[in-house]
């Protein structure tokens, strides 16, 4: 862990010049990072069928649903470039990738609103309703 | 559910991917690019992540969201970690209220720079550079000019007001977004077959006391709790039934009555690891939800025992 007083810089600018990458959360651990031919064997075989996908992975049958980012929000993939020597130093962050929807995957199960992650899209809003207040008697 | 395997530990994770406000990266009229910081998480005391805007004029909370054995495939690339973060603007006023009211006991009117201070979190003094804290200021403690200088004093009193009109604003989103918030929260599909309970306004304002209570002390949180007028629940109600594993027959007759037995350790649920955190919330409020559960089956047992 690092220090308290270190900070994390992110290269804001670096959203401008960032190209568009589809995103798929997958309902298991890839024990790796890095590349992958993801085009070629993956999406190439996701069917469409009325608003589901499916897709065969590793010979699991994969149910997913296109999620779009709340209003007002945008996907980012932050991605540190340079790793710090020592918990002492600044870092930085820049987009590696941006995001307006992202499929998310259910093993077998179809995809419905009571999936987390379908939930979990309704934070932004929450939060908003927690904070706004402040504004609201200000003007 | 197999057995977990033995996951070597993620460590060389360089990558993130995060849902963020837009202003986070908008706000680009300044020079200076928005930085995560470390600053002291009012609820617990320990260290949170949160981001300040470009400029330090807005806060953001970070609150990642994570479910077990899940990935990413982001363009022609895996991501292992499988978190989702979130990135949402935050009322600076949560983090500048644990330093007024630990200067409060003095009793005397401070000026802010003196207080709003962490030794341990360096980065907390540019809280004061976000303006809607300075202007809002007055919501959380009293305020006295002498010439040009402002000096500032905790009111617990004006706070819980404020905190209150926070829970009022929660539950109107939570309304809105028709999230459900009773016993059936964990499955909306199978609340809204549910006729609307008598409780609902009370679940409401429950669970929206438990939102806001993830930005403030416990004292607090127990003192808002009273303002709102809402009892405190002493036994734990949980959302499934009275599950056989707690053998009722092992406790001694004489708990039936005392319901702070039930905060027994072996009462106290495990929560998902992987809740979101309004989920999180979800599940405080639930386990409020089923009071009448124990007390209906409970004192049945003891008849039956005699």
């Amino acid at each position: 862990m690092s220090s308290n007083a270190t900070v994390t810089r992110l290269c804001a600018s670096s959203v401008d010049h960032t190209q568009r990458a589809p995103v798929h959360l997958m309902p298991c651990e890839i024990q790796s990072n890095g590349s992958a031919q993801v085009s070629q064997f993956f999406t190439a075989t996701t069917k469409d069928h009325k608003s589901e996908k499916t897709v065969s992975f590793r010979g699991r049958g994969l149910k997913g649903q296109e999620l779009s980012c709340p209003q007002g929000y945008t996907g980012l993939v932050l991605k540190e470039v340079h790793k710090p020597s020592s918990d002492q130093e600044d870092r930085t962050v820049r987009v590696s990738s941006v995001f307006d929807k992202l499929t998310y995957w259910n093993l077998e199960t179809p995809p419905n609103s009571d999936d987390t992650v379908v939930m979990a899209m309704d934070w932004p809003e929450l939060a908003e309703g927690v904070r706004v207040l402040a504004f609201i008697l200000l003007h | 559910m197999a057995a977990k395997k033995k996951r070597s530990p993620n460590v060389d994770n360089d990558s993130w991917v995060t849902i963020a406000a837009d202003s986070v990266v908008d706000a680009q009229k300044n020079d200076s690019d928005p930085t995560f910081v470390r600053l002291r998480n009012p609820s617990t005391g320990a260290a949170s992540l949160y981001v300040l805007g470009s400029g330090d004029l807005q806060l953001y909370e970070v609150k990642a969201f994570e479910e077990d054995f899940h990935s990413w495939f982001i363009g022609q690339t895996v991501q292992r970690d499988g978190r989702l973060v979130f990135i949402t603007p935050m009322d600076p006023l949560f983090l500048i209220v644990p330093c007024l009211s630990k200067s409060a006991k003095e009793g005397t009117f401070q000026p802010l720079d003196q207080v709003v201070m962490d030794e341990e979190f360096s980065a907390c003094s540019r809280l004061l550079k976000c303006k809607s804290a300075l202007a809002s200021l007055h919501h959380i403690a009293e305020e006295k000019e002498v010439e040009t200088l402002k000096f500032y004093r905790f009111s617990q009193d004006k706070t819980i007001d404020w905190l209150k009109k926070k829970v009022e604003r929660t539950v109107t989103v939570l309304k809105k977004r028709e999230i459900c918030v009773g016993e059936g929260v964990k499955s909306t599909t199978y609340v809204r077959v549910k006729p609307a309970a008598d409780h609902q306004e009370e679940d409401y304002l429950r669970y929206a006391h438990g939102l806001i209570s993830e930005y403030i002390s416990q004292d607090l949180s127990t003192a808002l709790l009273k303002h709102l007028g809402l009892p405190q629940l002493m036994s734990p109600k949980e959302t499934e039934p009275p599950a056989k594993k707690r053998k009722i027959s092992e406790q001694p007759v004489e708990a039936v009555e005392d319901y702070t037995k039930f905060n027994g350790a072996d009462f106290s649920r495990k929560p998902l690891k992987k809740m979101t955190a309004a989920q999180k919330t979800l599940a405080k409020v639930d386990k409020t939800g089923m009071k009448s559960m124990s007390s209906f089956f409970s004192p049945k047992v003891k008849a039956e025992k005699k």
